[in-house]
């Protein structure tokens, strides 16, 4: 689904992303975990076309993307959400929905005048399609409401939600359990392996809990200081020696983790 | 000049009738879109100028230079937007504000293309009369001895020209009004918003971005033609950068973000603007008349900074929303 080969990127003269190559399985759950400052959510730039790489190929579905832009990535199934989620604070929670609807005609300039039939149509199978994701996500009683009075673990629902409007094939969360109720985690840990599991959506994403990374990925990539260090089945990633020493290690120390 | 003269109120509903027009523009480009367009004018200027220069110096009739003017906006929203669309809102400012002043200067200096310092009157040089509006007064003309015979009265031209800017700005703005409310306008709003969110939900930023600068060019384009038209002889010191910051004061008074706000805030300003001109009685008729000049201006800003301390979210504004923060 994905290929990343030699992927590369500085920042002044330090290389946050060095010399990056791994693969994410079509309908795989696949996890990038790595201590802080690895270059997790720089790859995720990367992929999304937010920040343009400096060395390296990436390819989705067979075909190169590391030219184009973010939005032109976007709209070929490959959807990102953000560390701090990026919902639309004084637009309504339905509209950030609607918004993220994918081959609307009454986004054109006047198409509202000169084809008023199909945008109606689209308009009303967008909105069909929002008031059920809306549903899902247990957010609808609160679509009118401006998405700026929501709770952070709300945005995060919202946020998925809007990254599924626009019907991905893949999705890439950057820590989508980070900073929010546990109730909330679960029910997005829920979703999200119902994604996977009924529209086949292949999900990769970065994450610090080790315990869900470890309870729900398929496949577990390592990054250390811009490399991959391991990448391998939850198990063998959790005996591998370099992980436990760059990172395991570490926060085995704190009984948290 | 006596405060209660029909026909001076007439003049200043005509000229607010455009101004609506005008803070229309900067509506679709600063509260829709969130472009700080702060060289509004220039579009203004550079259409007034295409227009006044296709019929004196071409001969062209008014509806040709009317789109010539249309035409030129379009050319100036590219040259400017395509460098600095990608810019930060800051950096947008100040390049905006600098290519309105560069078209100022090139107006003043160009004397023989523009008629330079004189203003219109001088489109055919030294000695020569130029006329730009001929048509339009016979137009004018033409629909108020139409009204007087329809109505048996002495309708006077500002008796017409004044209902009939309302009427293009009221329908100017139903439009936008409709447009706003269709995905186009989601887009829009949503890349005010946050333009990182609206490029992961797949929309092209850029392209929408450069679509409100030539929509709301081209609002501004027709403002500074029927500004022009109705004033008959305009000099590039009728395009100075304040006639932007009226806009962005409309904009303000009226209320953020609220489209049927813009014909409020465009009567009110007008109304305060054109208002100070009568503060001429004891004891501020002690100052001399270049210095009540000043003392209005000031006056106006007053008012203006009381509003924003008091009313941050204009007359029509929601408080709740301007509070929720990103």
């Amino acid at each position: 689904m994905l290929e990343i080969e030699d992927l590369r990127r500085w920042f002044g003269g330090v290389a946050a992303v060095d010399g990056v190559s791994f693969a994410v399985a079509e309908g795989s759950m696949t996890a990038l975990i790595g201590p802080n400052g690895a270059g997790k959510t720089t790859v995720f730039n990367l992929i999304s076309g937010f920040l343009k790489p400096q060395g390296g190929r990436i390819r989705f579905t067979g075909r190169r993307i590391d030219a184009l832009r973010a939005d032109v990535i976007a709209r070929a199934g490959l959807v990102r959400t953000f560390q701090t989620p990026r919902v639309l604070t004084r637009m309504s929670v339905l509209d950030n929905m609607l918004l993220a609807g994918r081959d609307q005609p009454g986004e054109g300039f006047a198409m509202r005048w000169i084809a008023p039939r199909r945008v109606a149509r689209r308009e009303q199978a967008v909105r069909c399609r929002a008031a059920e994701l809306l549903a899902l996500l247990r957010l609808d009683h609160l679509a009118a409401d401006y998405a700026g009075t929501l709770s952070g673990g709300q945005r995060k629902l919202l946020e998925l939600g809007r990254a599924l409007m626009t019907e991905p094939r893949m999705i890439l969360l950057d820590e989508p359990m980070a900073g929010i109720a546990p109730v909330l985690a679960a029910q997005l840990l829920q979703h999200t392996r119902m994604l996977r599991a009924e529209q086949g959506i292949t999900v990769f994403l970065i994450e610090h809990d080790m315990e869900m990374v470890m309870a729900v990925s398929d496949r577990v990539i390592v990054m250390d200081e811009g490399r991959v260090i391991a990448a391998g089945t939850p198990d063998a990633v959790q005996r591998n020696e370099r992980v436990i020493e760059a990172y395991l290690g570490r926060t085995s120390a704190e009984p948290a983790a | 000049m006596d405060l209660f003269n029909p026909g001076f109120w007439l003049f200043v509903a005509a000229i607010a009738g455009t101004y609506a027009i005008m803070a229309l523009g900067l509506y679709v480009q600063f509260s829709l879109a969130g472009l700080p367009n702060f060289g509004h004018v220039a579009f203004m200027a550079v259409a007034a100028y295409a227009m006044a220069i296709l019929v004196v110096r071409a001969a062209a009739p008014l509806s040709f230079a009317v789109i010539g003017g249309i035409a030129a906006a379009v050319v100036l929203a590219f040259i400017v937007g395509i460098p600095t669309v990608r810019l930060r809102a800051d950096y947008l400012a100040i390049a905006t504000v600098a290519a309105s002043e560069v078209v100022r200067y090139l107006a003043m200096n160009l004397t023989d293309l523009t008629g330079g310092p004189l203003g219109s009157i001088g489109l055919l040089g030294p000695g020569q009369v130029a006329m730009y509006n001929t048509s339009w007064l016979r137009f004018v003309d033409g629909l108020a001895h139409a009204a007087s015979s329809l109505t048996g009265t002495n309708v006077s031209r500002d008796a017409v020209v004044a209902p009939l800017m309302w009427l293009v700005a009221v329908i100017a703005i139903a439009a936008l009004a409709s447009l706003e409310r269709s995905p186009w306008g989601r887009v829009m709003r949503a890349i005010r918003e946050d333009e990182v969110a609206a490029t992961a939900a797949g929309k092209n930023v850029f392209a929408f971005r450069m679509q409100a600068l030539v929509l709301g060019g081209v609002l501004g384009a027709i403002a500074g033609m029927l500004l022009a038209l109705q004033i008959g002889v305009f000099s590039p010191d009728d395009y100075e950068p304040t006639l932007t910051f009226y806009a962005y004061l409309i904009l303000i008074l009226g209320g953020s973000n609220r489209i049927w706000a813009i014909p409020l805030g465009a009567g009110l300003f007008s109304l305060l603007y054109s208002g100070t001109r009568f503060l001429n009685f004891f004891p501020l008729s002690l100052i001399d008349s270049g210095a009540r000049a000043f003392l209005r201006l000031f006056l106006v800003g007053f008012l203006l900074v009381l509003f924003m301390a008091l009313r941050p979210q204009g007359i029509l504004g929601n408080r709740r929303e301007l509070l929720l923060d990103k």
